[in-house]
């Protein structure tokens, strides 16, 4: 499970995130939403050991990832926008690379079927600078869930991807969650929370604004003419923040 | 050209000088900058003041120089042609992305494109050979002679291949085409014959042979197109100059005409390369290699070994070393395998001062900044090894392993060569060499990534003309030879001290010098892991 409390992070002068509080246990998928530099990724950076913290404490799977990095970080699979991959290197020796990285003594099989599942199969020999970019995000995913992580971190998971991509990439989600991961998306996509996030939180400025289940979120807008309900959470609370820090600033 | 064609030079040559004036207004850009100017006005200094430049001894009789100009010029740039017949992948005018995006679908002929492409390339050769005369030696003429020779010798190199490159395409398919190869096994033969026949013959060397072909008849036809270049370096008055220069024009001129038309045969080709050498340059940018491998599909071993967490990141820059500068490792070991035969010919020993400076030049400088496969390549990748459960210490010296060792392998390379030409050197001092050479070569690229590292930054200068970039690549160098040389003396005083105290042989205090360096290196592999930890992902790499 993730556990954050009181975590905030300062970079020269400016609060990215300040005193956010949640967790989220094995089996659930929170989805993180807010605009642009609402600190989504810099809580996910953190949460996998990319950034430390200025204070707060964060622990993945019962590992603090500031005093237990090693063991938090086994324990996590993370997968960025932006995957950046080693260019030189083919899709199956990512896997090797990964593999050894985690320490797994018998990886092929599971390699395999990730790579059927992502239908990466026929490219398993391709060095990944001739991929597009979806499929690269595929093989970003495929290591991220080759040691089986008991937490995972997606940051916009969809970008690039074909519908078939899409489909395939959300269930494996769900695949991952119902066999207990604990998962966080952090997304633009209102219809990708919609479609699986069991909890969501919305962030604005570094602060939480609203943090739930996905019922509540909903039922507290009740039938609208908006096509999407979460849209209209999420304008109306962002829209009342923004207004909130513009009369404060006033 | 058409007009919103010389409008977009103006504004991209505007916008290039504003990129430069901004970095002048900060505080890091400014200092690097004074700095890169600071030591060219100490070599225009020195070379003003002495008579003769860092790079070339006094000793250097200059007449003899221009008749090795008009006599090995013209063989080099032929030599450099046949090379470009054999390598070239496709047209050499190089349109970016970019460009091809704005420029390719707007409303502009292709010839006025290349035009506009040969004008920009122009601006960046009218750049060089502005370096190239502020650093010639006074005994090289008047500035502005070596200044004219300069920028059309530019032109034609780049002219000539990219003429050669697309007639290759345009005679793709044709008959033409099919002699590259027998034409190449004939030079070939010719070659080995020559060769055969310098070694065959006493007190007839290869070079002798080159300089009578060079000065026959049939060498002054094939070679003229040369040798007009080869006249500008080494014309002494205004008539002569101009003479050669207007020839050169010509030259360049029709070569220009030929490019236009072949362009018009080998569009497709030319999309295909762009977007190849537009990847490439993007490679690049990210620690690549221009070398590095085209190929699609590759197989290799199934598993990455573990070594604790150290293993998958030296495989990872094995594979990388492989596939990406291996090219370039062969490169510097030929290179660095002549540095002793060379110093030897032109009596410059390796014991020479001089001759020191430009060995620790060529492997403190020249080689980093070319093989690279480490931490350097891997900046953009960081967010990887932050998350890998791996103790940062194994990710750093995993990181360093393969780098050292190809490093390592090189300086070998030299000390064998050294070995064999230096009668001077003894196997017993080639061993002691080797044995320093790796705690040296460990100590170079752990302080070359822990500064990377602290201060990270992009391993290309944005154009010719960054000289913050080329600033702070002298201010990291001497940085990095300060602390080199403190390890160096430190080692050095530990073993007189070893030496002062109990010895009567060398071994012991060679042994004392050896493990304090190698303890210092250790302790920069701490540092290195300290600026690893501290290095932040999310900041901006400028």
């Amino acid at each position: 499970m993730i556990t954050v409390t009181n975590f905030s992070k300062q970079y020269k002068g400016f609060t990215a995130v300040k005193d956010l509080s949640f967790s989220v246990e094995p089996g659930q998928i929170l989805g993180l939403l807010g605009p642009n530099g609402a600190g989504k990724t810099t809580t996910l950076r953190t949460l996998c050991g990319i950034i430390p913290p200025s204070s707060g404490n964060l622990s993945v799977a019962g590992h603090d990832v500031v005093q237990a990095p090693i063991a938090a970080k086994a324990n996590l699979g993370y997968i960025p926008d932006d995957p950046r991959l080693f260019d030189t290197m083919t899709v199956w020796e990512h896997l090797a690379f990964t593999a050894a990285a985690y320490k797994l003594a018998d990886f092929e099989k599971d390699a395999e079927a990730l790579l059927a599942s992502f239908e990466l199969t026929h490219k398993r020999n391709t060095v990944v600078h001739n991929l597009s970019r979806g499929m690269r995000q595929k093989v970003a995913i495929a290591c991220a869930f080759l040691h089986n992580p008991k937490v995972i971190l997606f940051d916009e998971p969809l970008t690039g991807l074909d519908p078939q991509g899409i489909r395939r990439i959300q269930q494996a989600i769900r695949e991952r969650a119902q066999a207990g991961a604990s998962i966080i998306i952090s997304s633009h996509l209102l219809s990708l929370f919609e479609n699986l996030c069991t909890h969501i939180m919305v962030l604005n400025l570094g602060e939480c604004r609203r943090f739930g289940t996905m019922e509540d979120l909903l039922s507290e807008v009740g039938t609208t003419d908006s096509t999407s309900a979460l849209e209209e959470v999420y304008f109306s609370i962002t829209q009342a923040s923004d207004e909130t820090s513009d009369t404060a600033a006033v | 050209m058409d007009s919103a064609l010389s409008q977009l030079l103006i504004l991209r040559l505007r916008g290039g000088l504003r990129e430069r004036l901004l970095q002048l207004a900060s505080l890091r850009g400014l200092l690097f900058s004074l700095a890169f100017g600071g030591i060219v006005w100490f070599m225009i200094v020195s070379n003003g003041s002495s008579g003769t430049s860092l790079l070339i001894t006094e000793a250097l009789d200059w007449q003899a120089l221009n008749a090795q100009i008009i006599t090995f010029m013209p063989l080099s740039m032929l030599g450099l042609s046949l090379l470009t017949v054999l390598m070239t992948t496709g047209p050499t005018f190089h349109f970016s992305p970019n460009e091809i995006n704005f420029l390719f679908t707007g409303p502009f002929r292709r010839r006025d494109l290349i035009l506009y492409k040969f004008c920009a390339y122009l601006a960046g050769v009218i750049l060089t050979s502005l370096f190239v005369t502020l650093m010639a030696p006074p005994q090289a003429g008047s500035p502005l002679f070596v200044f004219i020779a300069t920028v059309l010798t530019l032109v034609f190199v780049q002219l000539n291949s990219a003429v050669i490159g697309m007639a290759g395409h345009a005679v793709e398919g044709h008959w033409l085409a099919k002699i590259r190869w027998p034409a190449t096994a004939l030079f070939g033969a010719i070659a080995a014959g020559a060769v055969l026949y310098a070694w065959a013959t006493p007190d007839y060397g290869i070079i002798d042979l080159l300089s009578a072909f060079r000065h026959s008849w049939i060498g002054s036809i094939v070679l003229f197109p040369y040798i007009v270049f080869a006249e500008l370096y080494v014309a002494e008055t205004v008539s002569h100059l101009a003479l050669w220069s207007l020839v050169a024009v010509v030259i360049n001129a029709a070569l220009l005409r030929a490019v236009i038309v072949f362009d018009a045969r080998t569009t497709d080709r030319a999309l295909a390369e762009n977007a190849r050498m537009s990847g490439r340059w993007e490679r690049i940018k990210e620690g690549g290699s221009f070398f590095a491998t085209q190929q699609t599909e590759l197989r290799s071993i199934q598993r990455a070994p573990i070594l604790g967490g150290l293993g998958p990141i030296a495989w990872r820059q094995t594979l990388n070393a492989l596939r990406n500068s291996f090219k370039i490792f062969i490169i510097f070991a030929g290179l660095a395998a002549c540095i002793a035969p060379i110093s030897l010919a032109v009596g410059a020993p390796l014991t020479d001062p001089e001759t020191l400076m430009v060995v620790y030049v060529f492997f403190a400088f020249i080689l980093p900044r070319n093989l690279v496969c480490d931490f350097r390549g891997d900046l953009s990748r960081m967010e990887i090894y932050k998350t890998l459960p791996i103790a940062p210490w194994r990710i750093c010296a995993g990181q360093l392993v393969v780098q050292v060792l190809l490093a390592y392998a090189i300086a070998l390379t030299m000390i064998a060569s050294t070995l064999v030409v230096e009668a001077g050197v003894t196997t017993q001092v080639a061993l002691v060499l080797a044995a320093f050479a790796l705690p040296l070569t460990f100590l170079l690229y752990a302080v070359e990534n822990t500064v990377h590292l602290l201060f990270p930054t992009k391993l290309m200068g944005m154009g010719r003309a960054d000289f913050e970039f080329l600033g702070r690549s002298i201010v990291e160098f001497i940085a990095k030879t300060i602390f080199v040389l403190a390890a160096v003396a430190a080692s050095g005083a530990v073993g007189l001290f070893t030496f002062k105290t109990v010895g009567t042989t060398l071994v012991l205090p060679g042994l004392a010098s050896w493990l304090t360096l190698t303890f210092i290196g250790l302790l920069t592999l701490v540092a290195l892991q300290y600026a690893f930890l501290r290095f932040a992902v999310a900041e901006t790499i400028d």
